[in-house]
């Protein structure tokens, strides 16, 4: 482990102030992307799928403890993104999958299951129609972190690139 | 046995730490309403308060203008009902003289801004920059010049962070106030309904929301918002009344907490009859 794994440690704070300042000011009918989940799943491919999972799991208890949400639902549903993120970190797929447009099917896929569960612990009421939640609470979500997962990424190293 | 469990681990090493991470998860999640959990919350939340406080200020200034409009149309508007409930007043205060009524004290408002945001469109959460050194304790209710906010949930010395009510954790007694009915408001993730309304009851679109005095948390009537529809299914036994609140919760930025505490007597009185 080397200096450069502490960097997401570091960041998270940063990425938080953004999160609870600026970005609610883009939010769309309450939808707001997800910053924190975009450097865990960036971290996660970059560093392994342990890295990942233990990174999700340390902003998920941040972020409950610093934005009064359940305490324990942002923890798991952050641990399962980064698990999930894991998956396309080795060292043949990591430069494939950070550096292109690939990267926002991965932070989708994160988005999804990070939501939904997050969303479950959330949402417990029997009248609320499932496939209603899942829609709401959790592609719609997921499909505006993806949109900036690509302009904060990828946008920035193509433009670096040429 | 130890070389089975090295190969296990070095197998699996990945599945161990989801799971062992996500039982720690779940435990915390259990322990939300611990005492030492809440206070950990308390110091965590007001420590980061401070710094998005100077961060949300640069931010404020910008929609001030458009605030100040929107004040300015309410302080006339207030005005004239002011004058009209002054009139009022005064016979209100000869009546109770006359009746011998207690005479109600006006509450306390405790001001404060709006530091950070945590929008999700189940648990909606706002901190605030006012805290248990300015007397704010969990469970006041927090109003604007429109009406209803939140409640309360936790204190620390400088910052308080509030349920606003788009957070389906929190449910408010409510009551019509040109019909009297009492109901329960609650925010299912789309809307704010007030459940279980039998169907003889007395509801019409236009109706104004306030909160109930029979509200265990909110004691005093705070306007909370106008009925907009009325589901009245056929088939079923109860109506489901649609809310439109007057505070647009999203925007809301300088605000008032209102200083009041259930009275303990009360509440003791209550718990011993029901035993």
């Amino acid at each position: 482990m080397n200096w450069r794994h502490l960097i997401p440690l570091i960041i998270f704070f940063p990425l938080l102030l953004l999160q609870v300042t600026i970005i609610p000011l883009i939010s769309i009918e309450s939808i707001v992307p997800d910053l924190l989940l975009i450097a865990v799943v960036y971290s996660s491919i970059l560093y392994g799928q342990i890295y990942g999972t233990v990174l999700g799991s340390v902003y998920g208890i941040l972020f409950d403890l610093i934005a009064g949400s359940l305490l324990g639902s942002s923890m798991l549903s952050k641990t399962v993104a980064g698990f999930i993120a894991g998956y396309y970190s080795s060292e043949t797929k990591r430069e494939k999958y950070l550096n292109s447009y690939s990267f926002t099917f991965v932070v989708f896929l994160c988005a999804l299951s990070d939501t939904a569960i997050y969303s479950f612990f959330s949402s417990w009421d029997f009248n609320i129609n499932l496939f209603r939640i899942l829609f709401n609470y959790s592609l719609l979500p997921s499909i505006y972190t993806t949109v900036l997962s690509s302009i904060v990424i990828i946008i920035p190293y193509k433009k670096s690139f040429n | 046995m130890i070389k089975f469990l090295s190969n296990a681990w070095s197998n699996f090493k990945e599945y161990v730490i989801l799971c062992l991470l996500v039982i720690l998860s779940l435990i915390l999640l259990s322990q939300n309403q611990n005492q030492k959990v809440q206070k950990v919350r308390a110091i965590a939340f007001g420590s980061f308060s401070t710094v998005s406080s100077v961060f949300s200020n640069l931010f404020n200034t910008a929609r001030i203008t458009e605030e100040n409009e929107e004040l300015r149309k309410a302080n006339a508007e207030l005005m004239m009902q002011i004058s009209k409930l002054r009139e009022y007043g005064i016979t209100n205060e000869q009546l109770r003289g006359l009746v011998g009524l207690k005479d109600s004290s006006s509450l306390p408002l405790i001001p404060a801004t709006v530091v950070s945001k945590s929008l999700s469109l189940t648990q909606h959460t706002i901190t605030l920059n006012a805290g248990l050194k300015d007397s704010v304790k969990p469970g006041m209710p927090v109003i604007n010049y429109s009406g209803m906010i939140g409640i309360v949930h936790s204190s620390s010395d400088d910052f308080s962070i509030v349920r606003t009510l788009k957070n389906v954790d929190l449910k408010l007694t409510v009551k019509n106030e040109r019909s009297r009915i009492h109901g329960i408001m609650k925010w299912d993730g789309e809307e704010f309904i007030i459940v279980n309304i039998p169907k003889t009851f007395d509801f019409e679109i236009g109706d104004r929301i306030i909160t109930s005095e029979l509200s265990s948390i909110v004691p005093v009537p705070l306007p909370v918002g106008l009925v907009q529809e009325i589901d009245d299914v056929e088939t079923e036994v109860f109506k489901r009344v649609k809310v439109k609140p007057f505070v647009d919760l999203l925007s809301v930025e300088n605000l008032f907490i209102v200083g009041i505490v259930n009275s303990t007597q009360k509440q003791n009185l209550e718990l011993n009859f029901y035993r």
